[in-house]
Parts: structure tokens; C-alpha cells; sequence
């Protein structure tokens, strides 16, 4: 499954320019520590920070994707960084428990 | 014989924080990594000459990598964190190498280790090789390589305008409305003494 298929499958904005690519599992996290050690690459990461610090830790161990859930505010400078890396900042309505459940039932699992 | 070829695995992860004390006599500034349940901020101590106060704490872990080949272990105790690059000072020799590299088609990260009363501990750059190898190791063949730089290559510390991956300020969601220097005292609570913004100095 890729970045597109699950922007159009739950209704994900994309915020910033990025490269599709396949999603290999879901990783859900706040701390940037858990993150650098536990996310592995081509995971969505799912999250409610939306501080500019997520991108490069996003880049770091190589997400596919961060979604911030809840419908947080993105601020445009952690949208510009994503850009730049060329890594999908996506949001969504849902709360992160919904939106675990839905990815879930797409068949999308842990890291 | 043929040296390994190593592949690298993150082990021993410990979650914990990155305390930071200052000195309201000297003004220096300490780091240390600390396995705290609940990290406080604010109590006074004295040791010798210096009245140090925690003055933030950063939630980060603690790690070694193991190779999966050879079973060799490289601690990384030394290692404060990894700094993401602003582009705050045009001849900052990160921020020329950053340009290089970037055209290059690399990421940097400029890896930091812990400071001890205003000199920060250097890490060998043998072993910020590992690290870059390591993760380059996580990433999609497909995907731009990493390039961790050290943090000697920082034009001037104390201005630094770098991004720690912590979590500083614990669940802070907003980005803070004025940036500073991680190593600026003011944007670290000290009360008692203004800064003379010298910088750390490697030792």
C-alpha cells in the first residue's frame, strides 16, 4: 500500500510535496526518542507534534510518512522542512486511536 | 584476513533524560544523561565552587550498536544528541559542508556529545562514522544517505541556532515563538547571572 492509496482510502490532506512510496507498517509515537529507536523504514508514523523537530527525526530513521491526527495545526515551517526532505506530512480528522483502527483494517500492521 | 562488513543493530536502548545544570558562581553549564523516573528542575547543590541548578531536562535514550556479523559493541555514552542544522550562520563550516553535501544528494546531522562545565566532550570520529553507517543501514537503499558531522566543525557554539532531536519542554506541541541558543543561559531559566556567551570548547 502506498502514501496515495491511503490519502484517498482515509481521507488524509497532504501538507507538503513528497515522493510516494510503499507503507510498510504503522509506528505510534509523541517522543522523538521513541522514534529514533523504534520506527523502522517506509513506517507511517502517526503523531500529534507538530514541532519542526519531527522532520528531521522523521528523516533520520527514513518514515514514509508522518500523520498528525486530531486535526492539529501544522506550522508552516515543519511543512517547508518535510518538503524539503520530500517526506509526506499528512493530516487527518480522526483522533490516533481512530485512525490505528482504520490503518488496521487496511491490513497495515506494527514497524 | 577480510575485515567485517558490518551491519549494525541498535541494542541496549535505555529511555532516560538529558539534564541540563548551570552554575549561578561560574556560569558554566553541565549535561549528563539521567534513568530518573520523574526529573526535577529547579534544586540547588553545591560542589566545590559551583552552586549548580537543573535548570531543563530532555527526554532522550541511551544506546550501543552491536554488529550482527562480528558481534562487535560500540558504546555510544559520550553522544549528547544529534543536532539538526537552521542555517543560521552562512561561514559556520557545518552550514558550508551542509550546502556540499546536500548538492550531493546527503542529509546532515551534527552529533553532540555531552558537556562538561562549558567544554563539550568530543566524540571520535570513528565512531560518528558507525553512526552514520548505522542508520544509512535503517534507511531505503532508494532514499538519500545521512552524513552525521561533529559539532567541533560549529562556527560558534554559543549562537548556535541548531534544533536538538529532544524532546525538550517534555509534550511541548507549538514550535517556541523565539529561537535561541541551546547553550544561550537565558533560554535555559538561569535567573541568578547574564551570560558571557563563551563557547564550550572541546577538550
Amino acid at each position: 500500500m502506498t502514501i496515495h492509496n491511503l490519502v484517498e482510502q482515509l481521507k488524509l490532506k497532504p501538507l507538503s510535496t513528497f515522493d510516494d512510496r510503499t507503507v510498510e507498517g504503522v509506528f505510534v509515537s509523541d517522543m522523538l526518542s521513541d522514534v529514533m529507536a523504534g520506527a523502522k523504514s517506509g513506517s507511517l508514523w502517526l503523531t500529534v507534534q507538530t514541532h519542526k523537530s519531527i522532520i528531521p527525526a522523521a528523516n533520520l530513521v527514513d518514515v514514509a510518512a508522518v500523520v498528525v491526527t486530531s486535526a492539529k495545526s501544522v506550522p508552516q515551517e515543519t511543512i517547508d522542512l518535510a518538503s524539503k526532505y520530500k517526506i509526506a506530512i499528512l493530516s487527518s480528522e480522526l483522533a490516533t486511536f481512530e485512525l490505528v483502527g482504520r490503518l488496521y483494517s487496511l491490513g497495515l500492521g506494527g514497524p | 584476513m577480510r575485515e567485517c562488513d558490518h551491519r549494525w543493530r541498535m541494542e541496549d536502548v535505555s529511555f532516560g533524560f538529558v539534564a541540563f545544570e548551570r552554575c549561578f558562581h561560574c556560569n558554566g553549564l553541565r549535561t549528563f544523561f539521567s534513568r530518573e523516573q520523574t526529573p526535577f528542575v529547579g534544586e540547588e547543590y553545591r560542589e566545590g565552587q559551583c552552586f549548580w541548578s537543573r535548570v531543563e531536562n530532555a527526554q532522550s535514550f541511551r544506546f550501543s550498536l552491536c554488529c550482527v556479523r562480528c558481534g562487535e559493541r560500540v558504546e555510544f555514552d559520550e553522544l549528547m544528541g544529534l543536532l539538526h542544522c537552521t542555517e543560521c550562520d552562512p561561514k559556520c563550516r557545518v552550514e558550508v559542508l551542509r550546502q556540499q553535501l546536500e548538492a550531493e544528494g546527503h542529509w546532515i546531522l551534527v552529533g553532540f556529545g555531552f558537556i562538561d562545565k562549558d567544554r563539550v566532550i568530543p566524540i571520535p570520529p570513528a565512531k560518528l562514522d558507525i553512526l552514520t553507517d548505522y542508520f544509512n543501514q535503517r534507511r531505503h537503499p532508494s532514499r538519500p544517505k545521512l552524513r552525521l558531522l561533529s559539532f567541533e566543525l560549529i562556527g560558534s557554539v554559543s549562537r548556535c541556532r541548531g534544533d536538538f532531536l529532544h524532546d525538550i519542554g517534555m509534550l511541548a506541541l507549538q514550535p517556541p515563538s523565539d529561537r535561541r541558543s541551546p547553550f544561550d543561559s537565558s533560554s535555559i531559566g538561569n535567573s541568578h547571572r547574564e551570560t558571557t556567551h563563551d563557547d564550550p570548547q572541546p577538550r
